[in-house]
């Protein structure tokens, strides 16, 4: 039993999915104590539950304290099942973080599976679909791993009502993933969803992103959401470099104005282009666990995230390897296979 | 296993509008309730009026979207006029009346924050008397934020912070309520029967209606709600005016009826109008009217078939049109044989007669008029006062039981919660106050001992003739069987109680007919005892 203090460093709710991601990969059971200790709303959330469910689904756990609200929680977890599952994370919660507590076991299943998450495929506080597609999904593709994305709808909050769909073929040879140097930067490209709110906010979002990027105009797109389930706007940036694919993003709200969420946006994303880092501040903070899952790795990055120090402590209690040079290069060992 | 978490609301037909795709952006207060990440709620019954229909289903749909684990049941609750208390207040009632609580496995919330005010109000008097055994929940917009879910709250209405919220809201509730049974809390089929009828009455006859029962049966506070009635229908403009004929006498009677002209008799130094003046276009309540001297009883008779009148000293007759209840606790025929109470007026007030039981005869509604009472405590103190469960099971034990005689009725009840709730400051009745309430009610009913009482009783049952023919010896003993006889609902009750210790041994065999032969020694037979039992 590995005991955890939820209430360490930061990101309570992240240190639940590493804890159930790398405990259904090892077979090793956990008990998270003081679950997002301190915050003002302390426990598990709804968002929590469902990780928590859907892990507990797949892995055939056993689970005490998974209510809303518990503090602590002890999660047994049994054989992982590959398969068609799905799972809908209410209060347009983030599907993406369903998947990060899920997919790690499923890359190590004994055979493809079909993961469907609805909810929130935009959201505040969690990456948007574009950077599962187009910054992770080629990372783990490299290491071998057949996996396709989907986005089926799009969710925003609150009315959520969107759909992700995730096909993934294990390998049984997975590849170390090196991502040191970033190499020049190919492409650059501006995308602003609105999802039944007026084009204005997009013309002016891009507007001031192409100024502060140094981008051409045909660079700048606006999507407007198909079938909309509720209002909604996010803002993405991707940046392809000759090594590696980067996706940044900022969600609009009401009373925001879209300048200030480009501008905002903006300095995300000249902090990374000016940073001599391969992967910027999140995806370092991502690749973690995914690559300690498949063949481990190493890459470059600037200075690490609390949220970054946290989730590594977390992977070293799973007995990964890993550990963070000065020169801002992260290596992360392969967990032996079980 | 944690408890399942069940909320109540109504459809706010205002505030969860909205069909555009922008409706997302509002606060919408019954979607609210499953927009919280840190708040599950496993089921959500929602009660919505015809009207709503098509609104409810959609903020079904949209609950559907945002919290897939929350089942949402729809109840159409469609009171006529959701402004009016009476209708509201029992289209809830009947709700929660007919839904079936499984507290063991579900705790409740009452989402009070959609519906119109009074149904708010109808609400939170249900959740505090428990109708509802449910904790409020309110939602709000978000303070400071723009964000739809806004923030939620839930009240627990046993906190005393909320007491002078609920005295506030009894208050405007009563005030609003207009019903007859509204204000009167029965369970007794046969009560509730002659509650309607009064009402029926009341509100399609002009005629006099005659209340009878013993004291403190609630007569004055039943003559006031056909009053309330009759003003909320308009039928009635004036005020409600109510004596008791008991405190009146001479020649003061004649002029607090029919008033009098100044210098009508010593001590007039101005005009008064009088009472039946007075009620014009309202209602007069005449309580204890048997007690009613004979020449005021020719002037009243007068005065409701003509509506006219002559106040003492006055030269010219005056009108008032009023509307008559009489109560009385006695049985007017025998005053009309004894030539103490006038046929004429006997058959005109007597047209209704509605006898009001006494409290032991419908034990069932000692418990919803405990809940009565301590409410209108609250209302006259501004403190609500509540029972522990074991003093509420102690208390309503000993008043079901066979020893509570309740013989002032209601008026034994209001002033046996008024001295416990008094005697509970912290507002809450704990067994030993309600253990001290029941020695003090049960010495207060004590069948007293004393020569007098002994003669009494068997002088009342057997004529006063026959009983100072029996030894002493005798009559004591007799006094007591009789004594044990009228509280008793039937003779066999009465044989269980007077032969209870030979019962334990198994040594009697027929309680009843060792009762009714022993009561046959001395002439009395069981019908003598209790006249009124079948």
């Amino acid at each position: 039993m590995i005991l955890i203090d939820g209430s360490q460093g930061e990101g309570g709710g992240q240190i639940l999915r590493t804890a159930l991601a790398l405990s259904m990969v090892t077979g090793r059971a956990f008990r998270l104590t003081k679950i997002r200790a301190g915050r003002q709303k302390p426990g598990l959330m709804r968002q929590h539950l469902t990780c928590v469910q859907a892990a507990a689904q797949i892995s055939s756990a056993q689970v005490i304290g998974a209510v809303v609200g518990s503090g602590e929680i002890t999660f047994t977890p049994g054989a992982i099942r590959a398969g068609e599952y799905h799972f809908a994370i209410g209060t347009a919660g983030g599907t993406m973080l369903v998947l990060q507590a899920v997919l790690p076991a499923l890359l190590r299943a004994g055979g493809p599976s079909v993961v469907v998450v609805d909810g929130g495929t935009h959201n505040k506080a969690a990456p948007p679909f574009e950077f599962f597609e187009r910054a992770l999904v080629p990372v783990l593709q490299r290491a071998g791993v057949h996996i396709e994305a989907q986005l089926d709808r799009h969710g925003f909050y609150p009315a959520g009502g969107g759909r992700l769909v995730v096909k993934v073929t294990p390998t049984t040879e997975a590849r170390s993933v090196e991502l040191l140097r970033r190499g020049a930067i190919v492409e650059m490209r501006a995308r602003s969803i609105v999802s039944r709110l007026p084009r204005g906010i997009a013309v002016r979002e891009l507007e001031v992103l192409c100024e502060r990027l140094g981008l051409s105009e045909d660079r700048a797109e606006i999507v407007d959401v198909p079938s909309p389930k509720g209002p909604g706007n996010a803002l993405v940036v991707e940046v392809r470099s000759e090594q590696v694919g980067e996706v940044f993003s900022a969600i609009g709200e009401v009373g925001k104005p879209a300048e200030q969420v480009a501008s905002e946006l903006a300095r995300d994303v000249r902090a990374y282009v000016d940073a001599p880092g391969a992967v910027g501040t999140y995806m370092a903070d991502q690749l973690m666990v995914p690559l300690a899952v498949l063949g481990g790795g190493a890459y470059t990055t600037g200075p690490l995230s609390e949220h970054a120090k946290t989730n590594m402590q977390m992977v070293k209690l799973f007995g990964v390897n890993v550990r963070a040079d000065e020169d801002g290069t992260v290596r992360v060992g392969a967990l032996p296979v079980s | 296993m944690t408890p399942k978490r069940v909320i109540f609301g109504l459809l706010g037909t205002t505030l969860d509008t909205g069909k555009s795709l922008n409706r997302w952006e509002r606060w919408r207060p019954t979607v609210s309730l499953a927009q919280h990440d840190d708040f599950a709620v496993d089921r959500l019954e929602l009660l919505y009026p015809r009207m709503g229909t098509s609104l409810a289903k959609l903020v079904r749909e949209d609950i559907a979207q945002i919290s897939p684990n929350t089942e949402v049941r729809l109840h159409l609750v469609d009171p006529r006029d959701p402004w009016d208390f009476e209708e509201v207040f029992t289209a809830l009632h009947d709700f929660a009346s007919a839904y079936t609580f499984d507290q063991e496995n579900e705790e409740y919330l009452l989402h009070i924050t959609t519906g119109t005010h009074v149904a708010q109000i109808c609400l939170f008097l249900l959740a505090e008397t428990k109708r509802f055994p449910a904790k409020l929940i309110q939602t709000s917009p978000a303070f400071k934020t723009n964000d739809p879910a806004g923030e939620y709250r839930i009240i627990d209405l046993d906190l005393s912070k909320y007491n002078s919220i609920a005295a506030r809201f009894q208050r405007e509730f009563s005030d609003n309520i207009t019903g007859l049974k509204s204000g009167i809390a029965t369970r007794n089929p046969a009560f509730n029967a002659l509650i309607e009828e009064l009402e029926h009455v009341a509100a399609n006859s002009v005629d006099p209606i005659l209340l009878t029962g013993p004291t403190g049966a609630g007569k004055s506070h039943l003559a006031r709600r056909i009053y309330e009635l009759k003003k909320h229908r308009r039928q009635v403009e004036g005020p409600f005016v109510e004596i008791n004929c008991a405190t009146l006498r001479g020649d003061t009677a004649m002029s607090t009826l029919f008033g009098h002209k100044k210098g009508a008799f010593t001590g007039a130094a101005a005009d008064r109008p009088g009472l039946l003046r007075s009620a014009h276009t309202g209602v007069l309540f005449l309580d204890e009217i048997g007690e009613l001297g004979l020449d005021e009883q020719a002037m009243l008779l007068r005065a409701l078939e003509e509506k006219r009148f002559l106040p003492l000293g006055a030269d010219e007759e005056i009108t008032s049109d009023f509307r008559l209840i009489v109560g009385t606790n006695r049985e007017l025929l025998h005053h009309v044989a004894e030539g103490r109470f006038r046929d004429d007026l006997l058959a005109r007030i007597n047209l209704w007669t509605f006898r009001l039981p006494a409290l032991k005869d419908r034990r069932e509604d000692i418990e919803p008029n405990l809940d009565y009472e301590l409410v209108q405590f609250a209302k006259r103190t501004g403190r609500t006062v509540r029972f522990s469960t074991e003093a509420r099971q102690r208390y309503l034990a000993f008043a079901n039981s066979n020893e509570a005689q309740w013989t002032g009725n209601f008026r034994d009840l209001a002033a046996s919660v008024t001295r416990m709730a008094t005697l509970s400051p912290a507002g809450r009745i704990t067994e030993p106050v309600s253990e001290a309430e029941i020695l003090r009610l049960r010495s207060a009913w004590k069948t007293p001992t004393d020569k007098h009482s002994t003669i009494d009783i068997c002088g009342r049952i057997m004529g006063e003739a026959r009983a100072s023919e029996l030894d002493r010896f005798d009559r004591v003993q007799l006094a007591d069987v009789l004594s044990v006889c009228q509280r008793s609902r039937s003779i066999s009750e009465a044989g269980r109680e007077l032969f209870s210790e030979s019962r334990k041994k198994k040594t009697s065999g027929n309680d009843a007919d060792r009762l009714r032969k022993y009561l046959a020694r001395f002439g009395i037979t069981w019908a003598d005892v209790k006249p009124t039992a079948e």
